[in-house]
């Protein structure tokens, strides 16, 4: 908890830090408090299409008088539930996966670098095309391709992490003391690889949130009438020329949120990992 | 009696250089044991070989008279037998623990009950002079020469028979080397250790070990009684690293 405060007080402590905190905090707000304030989602009003922003509808309306604002805030609310729900499991799965592969060594050690090398052989959004020909769309199958593609990233960083514990003395302490490997693994090396682990995290947030909107832009996402902000950019995209505010807003909304999340990220890792800060 | 430890014709290579090019040599049980020779002879890989921390290419190695595994039942009873106090003992203590928790998890190990193993370690640490609120407090908020005293309770904690300090003067002032000297063999005599004691030091090897070892480039150039082997060395090596001591003499 005290850390946790720190962290806090030293990431506010600089623009950046402030700055992502902020738009992180306003994206969260927008997310929760939109369903409040603004009718249903899918709640249709013929007879108020194209709206401009006005007083009733602060972002307009969309081609078949659905409320913008209301959409849009569905929308970054699946963005994030996703993108936490994708980073969190990817992560520690990752973490773990990596730890052992750096502990253990030998034949699991290979094996397990080479499906991360196989799965980080395809370029994410043809992997994502080919597992959603396969699988078809829906959350839980998003959720499991991402996570599937994410899992390298973090294996990968905490493979290296606990390579480089492996031979620190206090771990040989404690196999020589003949510590159950499992409580080395978990008391030892993942406090160790931690760091680095979770400011990967929060790096990666913003890139499965447009990934996500990438993947609904191109309509292998969420499908209608729920609402993404990839399909908000899109849907506003085609009538573009009656009205440009839905394209405008949600894409103001995924930048928001993704610049949000990058400075905070950026900051976190400055704060946590300040040996990997260049110069500045 | 069987030897502590006994090394018969060891080899290790790292690339094309030989680390150790067939050492073999017999530490007597109780006493101190002392290894010297400059940085690159080889003692501080004959210290991972004989801890099981590196393989022998050739050779073999028996503690207590056994040759030890590397599978789980192997490390017990190495753990049991034998540990080691590292060169930079801070780095020995995991970052992330509390000095409480590194504590008990040596007596899960050993199957202790937990108000055991504290019990025992408050002994220890008054015996090292440390104060047992040490338990609360994590490795980096503890001084250097506490952290060594820490390092040591934890393997003293395993209630080994042979302890290694590899360097174990290294980075302290002259006068704590002397109390960390004058404690180990206190600890060693009161606890029937058998302690070996690793250092290109040669005064710390000649005050406080009984027999010695001399290394370089991987083999073992002259041993025996400690006193007799430094005031009149037969080989020429161990006559260059006598002189290449500078003198310091106590003003009366």
């Amino acid at each position: 908890m005290k850390a946790l405060v720190g962290t806090l007080r030293r990431i506010c402590s600089e623009r950046d830090g402030r700055l992502g905190l902020l738009f992180s905090v306003v994206v969260v707000l927008f997310a929760l408090v939109g369903p409040l304030v603004s009718p249903s989602p899918n709640a249709i009003d013929v007879k108020a299409r194209f709206e401009p922003p006005s007083v009733t509808h602060l972002f307009g309306t969309d081609n078949i008088g659905r409320d913008l604002m209301a959409r849009t805030s569905a929308g970054t609310r699946y963005a994030l539930v996703l993108a936490v729900t994708i980073v969190l499991i990817s992560s520690i799965v990752g973490s773990l996966i990596g730890i052992s592969a750096g502990v253990l060594g030998g034949w699991y050690d290979r094996a397990v670098t080479a499906i991360f090398d196989i799965i980080n052989a395809f370029p994410p959004l043809i992997l994502a095309f080919a597992l959603i020909a396969l699988y078809g769309t829906g959350p839980v199958t998003f959720i499991l391709l991402i996570t599937v593609v994410f899992i390298p990233q973090f294996g990968r960083m905490a493979r290296a992490r606990a390579q480089a514990l492996r031979s620190q003395s206090f771990i040989e302490a404690e196999r020589l003391l003949a510590v159950h490997p499992v409580t080395i693994a978990l008391r030892h090396f993942l406090p160790n690889v931690a760091g680095p682990v979770i400011v990967l995290a929060s790096m990666n947030l913003p890139v499965v949130i447009t990934f996500e909107a990438s993947l609904s832009f191109l309509g292998f996402g969420v499908q209608p009438p729920k609402s993404s902000l990839g399909t908000l950019i899109k849907d506003g995209f085609v009538s573009i020329n009656q009205s440009w505010w839905p394209t405008v807003s949600a894409a103001i909304v995924l930048a928001i949120a993704t610049l949000g999340a990058t400075l905070l990220g950026e900051a976190l890792r400055r704060v946590i990992d300040p040996k990997t800060t260049g110069v500045r | 009696m069987t030897a502590a430890i006994s090394v018969d014709n060891a080899f290790v290579r790292f690339g094309d250089t030989a680390a150790l090019n067939g050492v073999s040599l017999e530490v007597p049980q109780g006493g101190c044991f002392g290894i010297v020779g400059e940085s690159g002879s080889g003692k501080t890989t004959l210290m991972r070989a004989v801890l099981g921390l590196q393989k022998l290419e050739k050779g073999e190695i028996r503690i207590a008279g056994r040759v030890l595994g590397t599978d789980r039942g192997g490390l017990k009873q190495r753990a049991s037998i034998i540990q080691p106090i590292f060169q930079d003992p801070a780095a020995s203590l995991s970052p992330r623990c509390r000095i409480g928790m590194l504590m008990d998890e040596v007596g899960t190990v050993l199957g202790e009950a937990r108000e055991e193993t504290r019990g025992r370690l408050n002994g220890l640490l008054r015996r090292l002079g440390i104060d047992p609120g040490v338990v609360d407090k994590y490795p980096h908020e503890v001084s250097g020469g506490q952290a060594r005293r820490v390092a040591i309770a934890r393997a003293l904690l395993m209630r080994p028979s042979i302890i290694v300090a590899d360097e174990p003067t290294a980075g302290l002032d002259v006068s704590v080397q002397g109390d960390l000297l004058n404690l180990l063999q206190d600890l060693r005599q009161a606890e029937n250790i058998t302690l070996v004691v690793i250092s290109h030091n040669l005064a710390v090897v000649r005050l406080i070990a009984e027999d010695a070892i001399v290394m370089r480039q991987g083999v073992v150039v002259e041993g025996g009684e400690a006193g007799a082997l430094f005031s009149a060395p037969g080989e020429p090596y161990t006559q260059e690293l006598l002189a290449s001591w500078p003198h310091i003499s106590v003003r009366q």
